[in-house]
């Protein structure tokens, strides 16, 4: 669809004609919005990305519509909070039309869907949505025999390419226009069912006429049939009445309960449907994604599989990232300081500002900046591997082992999310139906290791491990997973007894992403990172600074404020190998945004220069050359490592030949194993300050927050501990 | 250090903390959630207004 039919406006509610997306998790219905409207919202190539309903506005043709994203569901019943959030808006607000965005590919399960949509006899237009895979596998449908049988118009599209979004948005437009043209056919469910719902639909209109306002009514007289307990309770007619008549005479006739029957009786008309219109080529080929999934999702070769996605992944987000790490090292404590210098001293600045700018602001937001080119090619990949498929099977991987631990399957989702940022993640919880199951997850939820945790990971790993860094943060990332189970496990056993609810995971075919999408999710991925150096990353740079100079005029900076506190707490940490003032003081600043260890020991660990007299600063102009040859050397080191053989030795080379100021200084406060124990420290201690306002915005309570303080606090303090002295034990050094 | 000193120290110090209380405790911080619309924090918020984009 072209820019010029579509962009973006403000709502005018007189003229907007409001449309509601709906279909099955997974079918593209974010796609088909961010492609007519030109929005972002996430995609992902795995089911339940859209947790809330999302709105986008857009104009087309002079008509202003507005498109509402509701989540992906299996069924319109109430046992899931997605399914509550697509069900009352439909039910409540009513739209215009009903666009429902079915996935070509698994025709049956999105008609089931569409079934119970017709139920509501609102307006609906069917986006036959993922048509050139279907086609792809020689399958044939035919779209004018679904609109003949149901009376909805139906449009073939391929969202990802925008195929067939202006037809769409054409018929959108038609059948908003004229609903009383277009009412979709009722569908005929059995003489027995269909006479039970005029009995129950007339004694509605006798008894409670103004339910038959408020609800649609055919679809009141099936909910209550079927017992639904929402809109039982929301009616109050209960089952003592002349519902409960009519159900005992349809048990009676059937001998099943209404819900089984009017379940059956609606995959019985998707089953149908999909038999008449969707022709497929008999074929002994086993498809791809079966041949693929064979091996990926094998009982003993899956874990094995994913542990070793999840290497391949670090390793190359390493190799391809530090040489940029370098290289935006290299700016931040050469040009940048000397800009920032002169600059002040332009404007005849005070010595302390001067100092608060390059040892404050520089030395902490600077060694947290150097670190973005890791955490965008980290963002990259998970991008890439959700946008594959490849996410869905980890989760079903993992389920697999979970559940047989009593863990619910379902909750690897939300911890999956946690791998990225874990504030989003604690929000993605609510997608669980037992509030037991989320507060479990989100206690579980900081243990995996988030980006933010990664510029930790990358200085000690690249100082201590070199040529091994990658596998030892891999290592990180596997002990907080491994974490999560064994505390899960524990807590499963004690604080949240009960049931494991059955968990269904769709796999979705493997699919290559777009350059294009892979681009705009790793940047909106990977952008807070930014704003986060520019906001509260910031603000503790210079309240670092202050600590550490007052008061006034203090010589050392053990001496400082911070230094005094670090010093007081540094005890605690002694068993565990970093019982120094420095580390102690970096992990109490870490506390609101994990990245803030590293800004912190770039202000504390890194001594004031002394300018040699003679020493002739490079000019501008110099400097503009310096960081584009640089950058350039870092291209090509960068390329040269992802070819020859993953580059693992030629990165260990050069970390060896040029040494970065801050790893020196760090290898000689710590050593390799006290490295590790204090990496493990920070994988594991307590949650960053916004991810406990997401606990508290989503319990409505400090309390778990408290329960994963105090518990992180304890894990972190005893693994360290056991890494530590069981390595001197070992003789690993001290 | 002079009150000129003293008076620019303590502004910066001001607004630093209000930086981060406007961060953290005002904005609920920053996720990749909030610009893909995945993330519900702001959208408990703005669940009266009309929302485009």
């Amino acid at each position: 669809m072209s820019q010029a039919a579509v962009k973006l406006a403000h709502p005018e509610p007189a003229k907007v004609l409001t449309v509601a997306v709906a279909g099955n998790p997974n079918s593209g219905k974010s796609t088909l919005i961010n492609g007519l409207a030109g929005t972002r919202l996430q995609v992902g190539n795995w089911p339940g990305v859209t947790v809330e309903k999302k709105e986008a506005t857009l104009e087309f043709q002079g008509r202003r519509v507005r498109l509402v994203d509701l989540p992906g569901t299996y069924s319109l019943s109430p046992y899931s909070e997605e399914e509550v959030i697509a069900r009352d808006y439909l039910v409540e607000a009513r739209p215009d039309v009903i666009l429902n965005v079915v996935d070509a590919t698994n025709l049956e399960r999105n008609l089931y869907l569409t079934v119970q949509m017709l139920e509501l006899g609102l307006p609906v237009v069917m986006a036959l949505n993922i048509y050139d895979e279907a086609r792809n596998k020689g399958w044939e449908i035919n779209p004018a025999l679904i609109e003949e049988t149901l009376g909805i118009k139906v449009i073939p599209t391929v969202a990802t390419k925008k195929e067939g979004l202006t037809a769409l948005m054409e018929a959108v437009l038609e059948v908003g226009d004229n609903p009383e043209a277009h009412a979709p056919r009722p569908l005929n469910y059995g003489q027995d069912l269909e006479a039970a719902v005029v009995e129950v639909d007339k004694e509605i209109r006798l008894h409670s006429p103004a339910l038959v306002e408020r609800y649609p009514a055919r679809w009141l007289a099936l909910k209550l049939l079927e017992s639904d307990p929402r809109i039982v309770e929301e009616t109050g007619l209960g089952t003592g009445s002349f519902i409960s008549r009519a159900a005992k005479h349809l048990k009676e006739a059937h001998g099943d309960d209404i819900e089984s029957l009017l379940g059956d009786a609606r995959y019985a008309q998707a089953s149908g449907l999909t038999r008449e219109v969707l022709k497929k080529k008999t074929t002994t080929k086993r498809e791809l994604t079966e041949k693929i999934d064979r091996i990926v999702l094998h009982r003993f070769l899956g874990i094995p599989i994913f542990l070793a996605a999840m290497w391949v992944m670090f390793k190359l987000t390493f190799d391809v990232s530090n040489p940029y790490a370098d290289w935006m090292n290299g700016l931040v404590t050469g040009p940048l300081k000397r800009w920032a210098e002169a600059l002040l001293g332009l404007v005849a600045a005070p010595d302390w500002t001067v100092s608060l700018a390059t040892e404050g602001v520089l030395a902490g937001v600077g060694f947290v900046i150097v670190f973005i080119p890791v955490i965008f090619a980290m963002m990259f990949f998970i991008t890439f591997l959700e946008g594959s498929g490849y996410m869905a099977r980890a989760a079903f991987v993992m389920d697999r082992a979970m559940h047989s631990m009593g863990l619910h399957g379902k909750s690897f989702i939300p911890l999956l999310l946690g791998f990225g940022c874990n504030v989003p993640a604690v929000y993605a919880t609510r997608t669980l139906e037992n509030p037991r199951d989320k507060i479990l997850t989100a206690l579980l939820i900081p243990l995996m290791s988030c980006g933010a945790r990664l510029p930790v990971y990358v200085l000690f790993a690249g100082a201590f491990f070199p040529g091994r860094a990658g596998t030892a943060i891999w290592s990180l990332y596997v002990m907080g997973i491994v974490m999560a189970v064994l505390v899960g496990i524990l807590f499963k056993k004690t604080l949240f007894k009960g049931e494991n609810p059955l968990f269904i995971m769709e796999l979705p075919p493997y699919r290559m992403p777009t350059l294009k999408s892979l681009m705009i999710h790793t940047w909106e991925k990977g952008k807070h990172f930014l704003i986060k150096a520019g906001t509260y990353i910031l603000a503790v740079s210079v309240l670092v600074w202050f600590l550490l100079n007052l008061p006034w005029g203090v010589e050392q900076k053990k001496d400082s404020y911070l230094g005094q506190a670090g010093t007081v707490i540094a005890p605690v940490f002694k068993p565990l190998g970093f019982g120094n003032w420095e580390a102690a003081s970096s992990l109490v600043t870490g506390v609101i945004a994990k990245e803030i260890v590293v800004g912190t020991m770039g202000e504390i660990y890194l001594p004031k220069e002394k300018k040699a007299e003679d020493e002739k600063p490079p000019t501008f102009l110099e400097d503009l050359q310096e960081i584009g040859v640089s950058f350039l050397s870092a291209t090509k080191q960068a390329g040269e490592n992802v070819i020859s053989s993953f580059g693992v030795a030629k990165l260990s080379a050069e970390e060896k030949e040029e040494t970065k100021p801050l790893k020196k200084v760090i290898q000689g406060a710590f050593t390799p194993l006290s490295a590790y124990a204090f990496m493990a420290f920070v994988l594991l201690y307590m949650p960053c300050m916004i991810v406990a306002v997401a606990f508290r915005d989503e319990f409505g309570t400090w309390k778990w927050f408290g329960v994963a303080f105090a518990y992180q606090m304890v894990l972190a303090w005893g693994v360290a501990l056991v890494i530590y002295q069981g390595g001197r034990l070992l003789g690993l050094g001290g | 250090m002079s009150w000129y000193d003293l008076f620019w120290a303590g502004a910066i110090i001001v607004g630093a903390i209000y930086l981060l209380y406007r961060s953290i405790w005002k904005k609920r911080g920053f996720c990749p959630g909030c610009d893909a619309h995945t993330c519900g924090s702001r959208q408990q918020k703005t669940d009266k207004g009309e929302k485009s984009w």
